[in-house]
């Protein structure tokens, strides 16, 4: 017998077995944030508003582009972020609650939500943009190499890639700030 | 004149069932739903591109009777049916089989009058749904009563049809629903239905694998093993 089944049917001796001795901390329940992962919309955050079986669940997104639908578990990923609701809860509710507690802007600062915009930010780069990078990408491999050269035995150092003197495109540019292991010989 | 007929509520369902007495009787549509002009219009109503619910069957209702003979001093009987089927044609099939075998009246001697299908409104909330069915395994006959939670019948209804299957053998051929109705939370009679819709229900997502967002990006062959415990102990999101 699963986990699972063990979990539904059982008392919350196993959700604290299953917190404080397995380490799980994040819970399919009423109130999760969750990322969508597949799907029509996938990318966007949704909350679960209440649990339908061991596979399925019923979610909602007011604010954040996300209908009311049943949707499976196995497209979500769970985030730290619980919403104090109750089960079932209804969409005007959902979003007041969602508005109290700026959950829109707590996700914005999340490191998912960062490399999310990173990687649409490399996917927007024009030509020029990609040369640039290659260029601070060859600097930056210079320092490295440069500091590994010299330093054996030393202890490793923070490098910052010299950006170059454009104009315009600079402002989208984001710095390069490179940490590297001490490569031990 | 049929048209009142057809207008009219539903009527609770006679009889006693011992199988499911406790359960509450009441149809999971309301009076509107009867109205042939309400179905079309719900028909056209917006629903979630994304829907996830189990769409394996629909519900019909179906209105018929016999045909008229001349000579005839009353007018034939109609019947109404409520048949949960995937398509038009086999909710007819069924209607039919059902006219034949309780109404002696066969399809050629008998004339369909309505079908229209009922389609619920977009999930907003998780119901949990009672069905009483009848079925044929191998070696006889049998009536069973199933708990399924789900936004709307068609969905309990299609979870129904993957559980008979999965569990007896029982092909959708052989399964006649008796009854359904929506289950109030004081009259569950299932223990896994009622651990779900207990409010405090938690658990751990396991065993995960992360796939592509979009089936084309799937690959055919990875260079690493997968890793099964993503997002589960990370502090940051």
């Amino acid at each position: 017998m699963c986990i699972r089944d063990r979990v539904s049917t059982q008392s919350t001796w196993d959700i604290q077995y299953l917190r404080d001795l397995m380490g799980f901390k994040r819970f399919v329940q009423a109130g999760r944030v969750a990322y969508i992962n597949y799907g029509v919309d996938h990318g966007k955050v949704c909350v679960i508003v209440e649990v339908i079986n061991s596979t399925r669940v019923l979610v909602d997104g007011p604010t954040l582009g996300v209908p009311r639908q049943v949707i499976s578990l196995r497209r979500l990923a769970l985030t730290d972020h619980l919403l104090k609701v109750a089960k079932g809860i209804h969409t005007k509710a959902l979003e007041i609650v969602i508005k109290k507690n700026d959950l829109v802007k707590k996700i914005g600062e999340s490191s998912w939500a960062k490399k999310l915009a990173s990687q649409k930010r490399r996917a927007e780069l024009n030509d020029f943009e990609r040369f640039q990078v290659m260029m601070l990408k060859r600097q930056k491999a210079y320092l490295v190499n440069k500091d590994i050269a010299q330093s054996h035995g030393a202890k490793p150092k923070k490098v910052s890639a010299k950006k170059p003197k454009e104009s315009k495109q600079q402002s989208n540019m984001k710095p390069i700030t490179i940490t590297y292991l001490h490569i031990r010989k | 004149f049929f048209f009142l007929m057809i207008r009219r509520p539903p009527r609770s369902t006679q009889g006693v069932s011992s199988a499911a007495s406790d359960v509450y009787k009441r149809q999971v549509s309301t009076q509107s739903t009867w109205d042939f002009q309400w179905c079309q219009r719900r028909s056209m109503g917006k629903e979630s591109k994304s829907q996830f619910s189990l769409k394996k069957v629909k519900q019909y209702i179906l209105v018929g009777r016999a045909k008229p003979v001349a000579g005839q001093k009353e007018e034939p009987k109609v019947y109404r049916m409520r048949v949960f089927a995937p398509n038009t044609v086999i909710a007819k099939s069924k209607f039919w089989t059902l006219m034949r075998k309780q109404k002696k009246i066969k399809h050629t001697g008998g004339e369909l009058i309505a079908i229209h299908e009922v389609i619920e409104n977009p999930s907003k909330s998780v119901k949990v749904y009672g069905i009483v069915l009848r079925y044929q395994s191998r070696t006889g006959y049998h009536n069973m009563y199933k708990e399924y939670r789900d936004t709307n019948i068609c969905g309990a209804m299609s979870q129904m049809y993957m559980d008979m299957a999965g569990r007896h053998r029982a092909r959708e051929e052989t399964i006649h629903i008796v009854r359904t109705c929506v289950v109030p939370e004081s009259k569950i009679k299932r223990a896994e239905t009622k651990s779900f819709t207990n409010g405090n229900v938690k658990f751990p997502l396991l065993n995960r694998i992360s796939r592509p967002p979009i089936k084309k990006f799937k690959a055919f062959a990875r260079a690493k093993r997968p890793t099964l415990f993503l997002q589960q102990n990370n502090s940051d999101s």
